[in-house]
């Protein structure tokens, strides 16, 4: 019986960590709106929202890839292509700058902390709940 | 002996150096989107170009029909653009468009180099934003993007936005080329934004006076005025004003709008003459400032693989001397361009455009091109285009009075390669 128990306790160990983790999206402390809709998300991502609702100015930052992104943007119903479209078509004409696209979910965690009014997405997993941002979505 | 101004000089250099390396690196060490570092990136164009020019004259006697040909090739440096962007803080940003054409070379007096923007914008809300200095205002899909060439699949553009073409299309017969003030925003409704500008400006570029080589005045309007070059020395009236309605979904993929433009067009302009088309003694009857509206009508939408762009301008004068002589005072451009995208870094378009662009002559051409563009990767882009030049004048009367009125018809085929770079 103890065997039985071990095993299906190391399987489910394994069965919880292949299961893809929850995205979340995160902003700095300073950020006072307290949620944001798939639409207004897009809004902040495709850089039609270049403000919050108090008047400072929202710094994105971006994933360069991995299964975290491609959960964000499938979530926001957009292709890495189409985004990157927008973005540069909003520097080239001034209206915004296109996000600063980090390596790996620590440094968006890290950048966002540092940064008044600045806005990320990472999995859950790595969300650390001391840090100085709090979660203003989940990804569904 | 070094003199002291050459020493100033050299120190004036040494300092600028210092402050472009100082700036260049400082600037790319930062984040991209941090408030307080100026941004500077560009885009570069070189193109190969085979040009194959046909024309081909019919008069009413047959023994005076001819017809001319010329072929050519050239390598270029179509053109290159150094971005500079400023966001000064929460509300205030800064933007400089500087432009080089064709192989600039101040020394060869080859291309040109010119400032296309350089403005202040204060965002108050997403509905609100002030714009103001020298800007590319809101006119239809292509006008603000107009000189950015990586942001678009072709090489040439659609004729009035070529700015090789420029002086032969009479570009700013069509377009707001620049403004100086705009007022502009967008409000997010259910699943789309609804954008509106308003802009004004100076009157046309023809307005400017300019000196010849030999020191005469090659234009214009007011020579008391001449030492003003790059102002609009004219008065209040001759002001241009416009603006444009629209909307886009939420996700950018569809567009489209309405653009509306007021100003003046100078006939008395002798560099660029907007009615050359015109016999001789018809031209001398009209020498003024003719009132003008510019009507343009823009879509663009993204449907699964599939992309279409078009636009439209309609240009109407309100002028009586083209009344009274029975001209036909209107002008006139569209495009079209369906395109396809075989994979997110390549794809392949066809575009057809028209254009009616004499004052006081219906002058129609018409643009047949096929091209595609291969995104090598996310900095260079591998450009073709093939594009045909049609245009029949029926009854054409030279300035020459020897040559009498004909029929004339002008073929010219362009095969272009370009690599697109973004800096």
């Amino acid at each position: 019986m103890k065997h039985v128990f071990l095993i299906l306790t190391i399987c489910l160990f394994f069965c919880a960590a292949a299961l893809p983790a929850q995205t979340v999206v995160i902003v700095n402390e300073s950020v006072s709106t307290k949620s944001l809709s798939v639409k207004e998300l897009l809004d902040v991502y495709t850089l039609n929202k270049s403000h919050w609702d108090d008047g400072s100015r929202i710094t994105v930052f971006d994933l360069k890839g991995g299964k975290t992104k491609e959960s964000f943007l499938s979530y926001l119903g957009m292709t890495e292509d189409e985004l990157k479209r927008i973005w540069l078509r909003k520097q080239f004409t001034g209206k915004a700058r296109p996000p600063r696209a980090l390596t790996d979910e620590e440094e968006v965690l890290e950048a966002v902390a540092r940064t008044p009014g600045a806005i990320g997405y990472i999995s859950e997993r790595t969300y650390k709940t001391t840090r100085n941002v709090r979660i203003i979505a989940k990804v569904k | 002996m070094e003199s002291f101004n050459t020493r100033r000089l050299s120190l004036y250099m040494r300092a600028c150096l210092y402050f472009t390396a100082c700036t260049l690196l400082t600037g790319g060490a930062l984040y991209a989107q941090e408030t307080g570092d100026m941004q500077i990136f560009g885009s570069m164009q070189s193109l190969f170009m085979y040009q194959d020019s046909q024309l081909r004259a019919t008069f009413p006697d047959p023994a005076m029909d001819f017809k001319l040909s010329e072929t050519r090739n050239s390598f270029a440096l179509q053109q290159l653009d150094l971005f500079l962007s400023k966001e000064i803080d929460e509300s205030f940003s800064a933007f400089i468009d500087l432009e080089f054409q064709l192989n600039y070379s101040s020394d060869k007096h080859w291309g040109s180099m010119s400032v296309q923007e350089a403005w202040l914008n204060y965002h108050y809300l997403d509905e609100l934003s002030f714009k103001a200095g020298l800007l590319y205002p809101a006119f239809n899909h292509l006008n603000e993007i107009k000189n950015r060439l990586a942001l678009m699949p072709y090489i040439y553009r659609p004729m009035v936005y070529e700015r090789l073409l420029s002086e032969r299309f009479f570009t700013e017969d069509f377009i707001p080329e620049h403004a100086f003030i705009q007022v502009s925003g967008s409000h997010a409704t259910g699943p789309v934004f609804l954008d509106y500008a308003v802009f004004a400006g100076n009157a046309e570029g023809s307005y400017i006076t300019k000196r010849n080589p030999d020191g005469s005045l090659s234009s214009d309007v007011n020579q008391k005025f001449e030492f003003l070059s790059g102002i609009d020395p004219t008065n209040l009236n001759l002001k241009l004003i416009g603006g444009r309605i629209g909307f886009r979904t939420r996700d950018e993929q569809w567009k489209a709008g309405i653009s509306i433009t007021h100003d003046y067009n100078n006939l008395r302009d002798t560099v660029r003459m907007p009615s050359e088309g015109l016999p001789p003694a018809t031209r001398q009857l009209l020498g003024d400032d003719a009132e003008r509206i510019r009507i343009g009508a823009d879509v663009s939408m993204r449907c699964g693989d599939f992309w279409f762009e078009g636009e439209l301008i309609k240009v109407t004068y309100d002028y009586e001397p083209a009344e009274k002589l029975d001209l036909h005072a209107e002008q006139g451009f569209a495009y079209g361009t369906l395109g396809y995208e075989f994979t997110p870094a390549t794809t392949a378009y066809a575009s057809l455009q028209w254009g009616d662009y004499f004052f006081g002559v219906d002058s129609d051409y018409f643009v047949y091109t096929v091209g595609g563009a291969w995104r090598l990767n996310q900095a260079i882009t591998a450009k073709a285009q093939f594009l045909v030049y049609d245009e029949l004048h029926e009854n054409y009367t030279p300035d020459i009075q020897t040559i009498p009125a004909h029929k004339e018809r002008v073929t010219i085929t362009f095969t272009m390669l370009g690599l697109s770079i973004l800096l």
